[in-house]
């Protein structure tokens, strides 16, 4: 398969046409070239639990990883979400998606041990491995966590595993919204083991896991009420399919920092210990959106999907595009790839 | 393609020194002393002076520095705290080295957001100091008081990597000066990498060849309710391995676990007047969390190391009783060098998945014992990372050899078992040949962006990516 993405690769370069990179759920423009399926690249190469570390085709179903890490009592620690069925673990990479213990234990960058890469002369890299530390040279995978595909095809990744906690709990709060930011922020700097924050339609539901003393001291000590099937809830949360995420007004994505004080009247959910908002207004509002987040130090995205489908620089002044224009062709000196 | 750096012109030189002492009066230094100084790092003795030092105090007038030092083709070499083991800091054509140490301002702390932004010369000690106060503190302990520009750029760890993460971990975004002068910011408050690439974690690392890191977003932790140290000692090397690979698989969230072996733990016990042990192997551990929470942690280590035919623990939960012990550890390069008088050393960085550490530390004591010459071990482990200190005869060119020999195979040992040959010290000028045998083809693509950042080659030339 890397033989032949290579030659298609190539031959794309040499007559100056695009290529498309496709994982499990990436909207395909026909007008956008000819297309480069990582679902055709599956398969674990190799995972030994012991190790604390796998490593995966790109094209591997999010799912099947997940499962053979779950028998093995193990798991991707930043809970990345799947939006349907056929996302793959290449998409979660070049996407850079995490879910809601992303604040907590990490995001994807921060689990990406090593990648392997087509750039866009055909040549197949490897950067990185297996290894929890590594400083030999400029850190490639990180770079390429979250490029959205336009640096090359991800290939192969290494991931760091951790084990599953052995006891959960989720605790619920009658609070307003002012109050829960206040609350989800001092409870994480207080060291409890939160590993999830939500505050959505009244009500703050915080997510305790680890060692079963810890998870138990934790549970007196801040109180609430328990919520029972709370994997359910919280897998709902992750995949968009709460309730919130029903309604018939767009939705705005906001990142910022995790004190800024609640919207003024929206229709919101608070997420990530207070860094990331979900606001529902009219896409007119999307200035007023992107006004806010800036001023809290963050910004926004209207995004009826909740997950970015496209590369996206808005807000980067003239030296970081300049930047980003001389990393994109180091990687892609004939525009093979879309973005940039 | 190859990167290619020729010496400037004396003339050109001159130039820009008088433009700098123009600029900069006296904080434009071209006294001998101070730049012999600002020539090395900790590691072995690099001779290379830079031509000036310059002491900038704030983002613009370095972005000055290395615009000047940009048109008239001079090298620009960032300097922190100057302890760095890789040679990172010589200066290899001259040029000039800019001094952080005047940047040294706590910029905010957020104590409710969790994180502050600081100058690139505010060392971690100060920043601790500074913030102790709000009932947090920034964790990364690479054992030197280094400052946060220079732990940033080399992406810098130490011993409590394995509880909080690197220097990768935790910093939200940086301010940078390119290569043509521009001031650049990346990353933002919000803890979620925001558009474009992530270019914060390309600058981590990348030792000055990219660009000056001149203010740091850091995340701060919550100081934990209980700390408490332990020390326990094993009759064999691979039982206190062995302790560490089974905490590790079993996810025990130690703070720090360090191991020395028998000859470190000799040098350390005689260098730190540590009394009560024996020279044996020895796992330095410390556990952070609630009362319940560090009980329960130390109950789990204990059913191990007995597992292993551990000794009992050695408890240090007073403050003082810890600064003493892990000052000991730190201070553990420095008991090596008293432990043998008119001897130089320096350090292997190898780093491997954590279950081939015990295979792989076999393998690098081997090396050691074939080779003759006195080494210790002391590690991360927790990691999977760990240090051979080599110590030779500075005027015996055969032990030097040999020396370099060991190091050579201690590193492509670690490659081979899926590893690295640096974990935490970096490339510099010592592992480039041993960069390309880890990365192959793929330090193409690197040399590939250092030449489109730095089309002139001028930020920390020859370091870091081979030039051919």
């Amino acid at each position: 398969m890397i033989e032949a993405w290579q030659a298609q690769i190539k031959a794309a370069a040499a007559k100056g046409q695009k290529l498309q990179i496709a994982g499990g759920n990436t909207p395909l423009d026909s007008a956008a070239g000819a297309v480069i399926d990582t679902r055709q690249h599956t398969g674990i190469v190799e995972y030994e639990p012991n190790e604390l570390v796998i490593v995966v085709r790109c094209g591997t179903p999010l799912a099947d990883v997940e499962s053979a890490m779950a028998k093995a009592g193990q798991m991707l620690a930043f809970e990345p979400p799947h939006f349907g069925e056929h996302c793959t673990i290449g998409g979660v990479v070049a996407t850079g998606t995490s879910g809601p213990r992303r604040p907590y234990a990490g995001s994807v960058r921060d689990f990406v041990l090593g990648t392997k890469i087509i750039d866009g002369k055909g040549d197949h890299l490897s950067f990185g491995g297996k290894v929890m530390k590594n400083v030999a040279g400029f850190d490639v995978s990180r770079l390429l966590t979250g490029s959205m595909g336009t640096l090359g095809v991800i290939t192969e990744i290494s991931f760091k595993c951790l084990p599953l906690p052995k006891a959960q709990a989720t605790r619920v709060f009658d609070f307003n919204a002012t109050d829960a930011i206040e609350k989800m922020n001092r409870w994480y700097a207080e060291a409890n083991p939160i590993t999830a924050t939500t505050w959505v339609d009244g009500k703050l539901y915080v997510r305790l896991a680890g060692a079963e003393p810890a998870v138990n001291t934790a549970v007196q000590k801040l109180g609430g009420e328990s919520l029972a099937n709370d994997t359910a809830w919280w897998a709902d949360w992750r995949e968009q399919k709460h309730s919130f995420f029903e309604r018939d007004v767009p939705l705005h994505r906001m990142s910022c920092k995790s004190t800024a004080a609640p919207l003024d009247e929206a229709v919101q959910a608070i997420d990530w210990g207070g860094a990331q908002r979900w606001v529902r207004a009219p896409l007119a509002d999307a200035a007023k959106t992107r006004y806010w987040a800036k001023r809290h130090g963050g910004y926004a995205t209207a995004n009826a999907a909740g997950s970015r489908s496209s590369f996206s620089t808005d807000g980067l002044d003239a030296a970081l595009l300049d930047t980003h224009a001389k990393i994109k062709q180091s990687f892609d000196p004939y525009g093979v790839f879309h973005g940039l | 393609m190859n990167l290619t750096f020729e010496r400037p012109t004396e003339t050109s030189v001159a130039t820009t020194v008088e433009a700098l002492r123009k600029d900069f009066g006296d904080r434009a230094v071209t006294t001998h002393a101070i730049r012999e100084q600002h020539s090395h790092g900790e590691g072995l003795q690099d001779a290379g002076m830079p031509d000036v030092v310059v002491f900038p105090e704030t983002n613009e007038e370095v972005a000055s520095i290395v615009k000047l030092c940009n048109q008239a083709r001079i090298p620009v070499i960032a300097f922190g705290t100057g302890t760095s083991l890789e040679g990172h800091l010589k200066a290899l054509y001259g040029g000039v080295c800019i001094d952080m140490s005047r940047m040294t301002k706590v910029l905010e702390t957020n104590t409710e957001d969790l994180d502050c932004r600081v100058q690139a010369g505010v060392t971690r000690e100060q920043l601790n100091t500074e913030i102790r106060h709000t009932g947090l503190f920034f964790p990364i302990d690479p054992g030197a008081n280094a400052s946060i520009g220079g732990m940033s750029a080399t992406r810098a760890s130490g011993t409590n990597a394995v509880r909080y993460g690197t220097m990768r971990e935790n910093i939200l975004g940086l301010t940078v000066v390119t290569p043509d002068g521009r001031i650049i910011r990346t990353g933002t408050r919000a803890r979620k990498s925001s558009a474009g690439y992530d270019l914060t974690r390309l600058y981590i690392g990348s030792e000055g060849t990219l660009g000056i890191i001149t203010e740091i977003q850091l995340k701060l932790y919550g100081v934990p309710e209980r700390i408490s140290a332990a020390v326990c000692q094993f009759d064999g090397l691979s039982n206190a391995v062995n302790t560490v690979i089974t905490a590790m698989q079993m996810s025990i969230p130690m703070a720090r676990i360090e191991l020395l072996d028998a000859v470190q733990m000799d040098a350390c016990m005689k260098y730190s007047k540590l009394e009560g042990f024996a020279a044996k192997p020895t796992l330095f551990m410390e556990f952070h969390g609630t009362d319940a929470y560090v009980a329960e942690q130390i109950e789990q280590m204990k059913a191990i190391t007995a597992d292993y035919g551990g000794s009992d623990y050695r408890f240090a939960d007073k403050q003082e009783d810890r600064s003493k012990l892990w000052k000991a550890r730190h201070d553990a390069y420095w008991a090596g060098m008293a432990y043998c008088p008119g001897k130089q050393a320096f350090a292997t960085d190898s780093c491997v998945p954590i279950s081939r550490l015990s295979d792989c530390i076999a393998a690098a004591k081997a090396e050691v014992d074939k080779s003759g010459l006195v080494c210790m071990i002391v590690g991360h482990v927790g990691d999977g990372n760990f240090h051979v200190q080599i110590t030779f005869d500075p005027n015996d060119k055969d032990e030097r050899a040999r020396a370099d020999k060991v190091a050579e195979r201690i590193a492509h040992i670690a490659i081979e078992m899926g590893g690295t040959c640096t974990g935490e010290h970096g490339i510099g000028i010592h592992k480039l040949d041993a960069l390309k045998v880890e990365h192959g083809e793929a330090v193409d693509v690197m040399r590939t962006i250092k030449k489109a950042l730095d089309p002139n080659n001028i930020m920390n030339p020859g370091k870091t990516i081979p030039m051919t």
